[in-house]
């Protein structure tokens, strides 16, 4: 199996075939409404030397637009997520929680937390699906 | 209780803390020692007539610039705007809360609109902020929601018809001054009300998902207090004693739920609170025992230490057995300090019940509870086996 560096836009678009692959992932996700920006912080120690920009574009359990972009277009999301990439790479591993990241300040979001809240089953789908995508972290390249 | 091997967690707790009888005289030298020289004073017309501001206004003298006091039971949204406006127009660089929950999450909100600027709808989301605010020092007037410790805040937000969650750890009061003087003239149903406002805290810090033993240790500790010294607070108001125990048991309690946060019962108290305008600590207090009793096969280990706390753990008993004595205490505990039992006592209709089952599933404390909710009709159910 092909293997995708992180965070760039074979990587997304492995990640968006793996979501639409999955057969619990659409009825999960029928009543998300919303954009998704992941914002990761610089970390030239780990090979991440610039700020990387993603939009993610989901609607009733169907998936649109995933790119890499530019930091207007991740800040026109619903949400925007934001954290080093040492917290990314934990999320996605599941080594680390993603709503316990939030509430410790691990990552930031702006956007309306009860609704992420209301649609946890959704995010941590999505989450997991990641954990499906085989991956090359920068740091360990 | 035990902890898996796995543990890890982040516990943060900055919040300098004085206490003693009339401690709030010193609020001067302490709003000083935070490099305060304008304070704007946040509290409400309850805390003005009952004469509760005189001596502060007189240590503050001329470093008080202002005294915003529109602040309603259930804070708003629109009520954080103006009175941000109001501090800025008179050029405060510290603000001082002297009051309750929603006097001191008002002061919260205020201060993060005197620092960034903007409306509080600007800021929606968690963990935004990238700075210290401007300093904010507490004079709790209430024992019960720990706010003065935490770094959360809630917010009624009336377009949105639910209240709205903050939590931001830059913005976490600098210092919270204990004086039992500023509780002695709460009457008995506050006092009830705000003391199982604490208790909650204590309760759900121990049974959230994110405890941890720092935390474990704060919330035993605060409901042992509560335990032996709110049931005196009831029967003799200005026991002095009994007032500074329980203003200190709320704080521990406040330490362990900003950091394990809360569970089931608070995300009912929101959603009933939103929509039958219930105050929050009869809420808590009133769900407690029963989201107890929903949760128990799930966290028995959580609700043993409570027994323990209450004394009420024989020798012998395993987990199981501890915990069904901690709920028909806890049960007890509501009828000694002669709170409300049922939320009809409290005006909440049938219909109430079912928009705040529903609502109560969008709130942020419930992915924290130990039994994991799949559908609101299982918050329904415990809704109506307290109406």
């Amino acid at each position: 199996m092909a293997k995708f560096k992180a965070m760039t836009q074979e990587w997304l678009d492995a990640y968006k075939a793996a979501i639409e692959a999955d057969p619990e992932y659409k009825p999960m996700a029928k009543d998300w409404e919303g954009s998704v920006a992941l914002v990761c912080n610089p970390d030239p120690s780990k090979g991440v030397p610039e700020t990387i920009y993603i939009f993610m574009d989901y609607w009733h359990g169907d998936v649109g637009e995933f790119l890499v972009c530019d930091k207007a277009k991740a800040e026109s999301a619903t949400f925007v997520m934001t954290g080093d990439y040492s917290r990314w790479k934990q999320v996605a591993l599941k080594e680390l929680d993603s709503t316990k990241a939030l509430l410790q300040g691990k990552l930031k979001m702006r956007g309306d937390l009860p609704y992420v809240v209301r649609n946890i089953k959704t995010v941590n789908k999505v989450i997991d699906i990641l954990g499906n995508v085989d991956t090359l972290w920068p740091d360990e390249m | 209780m035990g902890y898996d091997s796995d543990l890890s967690f982040n516990y943060f707790g900055p919040t300098k803390i004085i206490f003693g009888v009339d401690s709030s005289k010193d609020v001067e030298i302490e709003m000083s020692s935070l490099g305060g020289t304008k304070a704007i004073v946040v509290t409400d017309k309850g805390i003005i007539d009952a004469g509760l501001l005189e001596h502060i206004k007189a240590a503050l003298g001329n470093k008080c610039v202002g005294i915003y006091s529109d602040i309603p039971q259930d804070t708003g949204v629109e009520v954080v705007d103006a009175g941000a406006e109001y501090a800025r127009k008179q050029g405060a660089d510290i603000v001082i809360s002297v009051g309750g929950g929603s006097v001191i999450d008002t002061a919260k909100c205020m201060c993060i609109l005197l620092t960034e600027g903007g409306k509080l709808r600007d800021f929606n989301g968690i963990q935004l902020l990238t700075r210290p605010q401007i300093p904010h020092l507490v004079i709790p007037t209430t024992a019960g929601t720990g706010s003065e410790v935490t770094t959360a805040a809630v917010i009624m937000d009336k377009e949105m018809g639910q209240k709205r969650l903050l939590v931001e750890n830059h913005n976490v009061p600098r210092l919270a001054i204990l004086d039992p003087k500023m509780t002695a003239k709460l009457p008995k149903l506050l006092t009830a009300g705000t003391g199982m406002d604490a208790m909650t805290h204590a309760v759900e810090a121990l049974h959230s998902i994110q405890h941890e033993p720092i935390t474990d240790g704060l919330a035993v500790h605060a409901i042992r207090l509560l335990a032996r010294h709110l049931p005196t607070c009831i029967e003799n108001g200005s026991d002095l004693v009994a007032r500074g125990q329980v203003q200190i048991a709320a704080t521990l309690a406040g330490w362990a739920f900003g950091n394990a946060l809360v569970g089931i019962v608070h995300a009912m108290a929101h959603s009933i609170g939103a929509i039958a305008h219930v105050p929050h600590g009869l809420a808590n207090g009133i769900l407690l025992a029963e989201c107890m009793q929903f949760n128990i096969e799930s966290c028995p280990e959580s609700y043993a230490l409570v027994a323990e706390a209450f004394g009420v753990r024989e020798r012998g008993m395993d987990d199981m057995a501890a915990a069904e004595a901690a709920v028909e205490s806890m049960r007890a505990f509501t009828k000694t300090i002669q709170l409300p039992q049922r939320l009809s006592e409290v005006n909440v209709k049938e219909a109430d019940i079912e928009k705040a089952a529903e609502l109560a599933l969008g709130d942020g404390s419930i992915v924290n509870n130990p039994r994991f909710i799949l559908d609101s009709s299982e918050v329904l159910g415990i809704f109506k086996n307290v109406l």
